[in-house]
């Protein structure tokens, strides 16, 4: 019987794996794909993994080319490790959002209640852009935005206070001063 | 909580420090840097040292180049950059002086 073999080119060398070996090979180096993924050097260390596991099999087949067994491979798999991020402390920022975020008023930085920064927390946008939105609104919808805004500030609930995460965005001290001065010519119940 | 799980972590912070010591003393390709580390408690694999590499590399701290080799492949040789140098002598001048609190506190 013939012993079914796969040839796997792994960076810049080329090795025949017997068939069980070859689907290990793919399985560490599928989750090492995912482990990097976002990574922006994926590709080259995988390369440089493809490359080190290339050079430890030849090192541990002496006799010229022969097919890189199971039994082989897994001592050489062993010693390179899983693949780990550096992490730590300055872990590099995680693009994705967590996928349940409620959707709530974020009081701190807020203009008026947090409504704009709460959606713009959900949707992952800029918050100017959702008050530039917002105060087009209320213009377009001849007044209808304000009861909007009002029934948002009163059904959405906030956010807990988090001493140690940034704001959303800080506001610059004149706007500040602006949201007070409308804030005491408009009376407190926008506050 | 084990000792074991509260030192586990000091390594890991320690251990980019490690290398930029040991790409900092000489040109060094993968295998002189798992060599050097083997036997020590910061012994590390392939599996982490790569992506450790290619981190410090973005951050413009290293930097390597293709070198023939006698037996295989070209490898590639890492080096500092002079940013890389910088915070060398940044992290080893502010190991010092937590050694010195550390020692000293509590006495």
């Amino acid at each position: 019987m013939q012993r079914l073999s796969v040839t796997a080119r792994l960076n810049r060398s080329t090795l025949q794996f017997e068939e069980a070996a070859y689907a290990r090979l793919a399985g560490y180096l599928d989750e090492a794909a995912l482990t990097l993924a976002g990574n922006p050097d994926q590709a080259e260390i995988l390369a440089d993994l493809e490359q080190a596991i290339a050079d430890k099999c030849h090192g541990r087949m002496a006799t010229g080319p022969a097919t890189v067994t199971l039994a082989e491979l897994e001592p050489v798999l062993e010693e390179i490790g899983s693949v780990q991020v550096p992490g730590g402390a300055q872990a590099e920022p995680q693009p994705t959002r967590p996928t349940t975020r409620p959707l709530q008023q974020v009081s701190e930085g807020a203009l008026i209640s947090g409504v704009c920064q709460g959606i713009a927390r959900y949707f992952g946008l800029d918050v100017t852009l959702l008050r530039v939105i917002a105060v087009l609104l209320l213009f377009v919808s001849g007044g209808g935005m304000i009861v909007v805004y009002l029934a948002l500030m009163l059904l959405l609930p906030f956010a807990p206070r988090q001493p140690g995460s940034e704001p959303i965005r800080t506001i610059p001290a004149r706007s500040r001063q602006f949201a007070g001065f409308v804030r005491s010519k408009f009376g407190a119940a926008t506050s | 909580m084990t000792t074991e799980s509260k030192l586990a972590p000091i390594r890991k912070g320690l251990l980019e420090f490690l290398v930029l010591k040991i790409v900092g003393a000489r040109s060094v390709y993968v295998p002189d840097i798992l060599r050097r580390l083997a036997g020590t408690e910061f012994a590390t694999q392939e599996g982490t040292l790569y992506p450790l590499l290619s981190k410090l590399r973005r951050e413009d701290l290293v930097q390597y180049e293709w070198q023939e080799s006698d037996a295989g492949p070209p490898r590639k040789y890492y080096r500092l950059t002079e940013a890389g140098q910088a915070q060398l002598a940044a992290l080893d001048e502010y190991w010092t002086r937590i050694n010195r609190t550390v020692s000293d506190i509590g006495t």
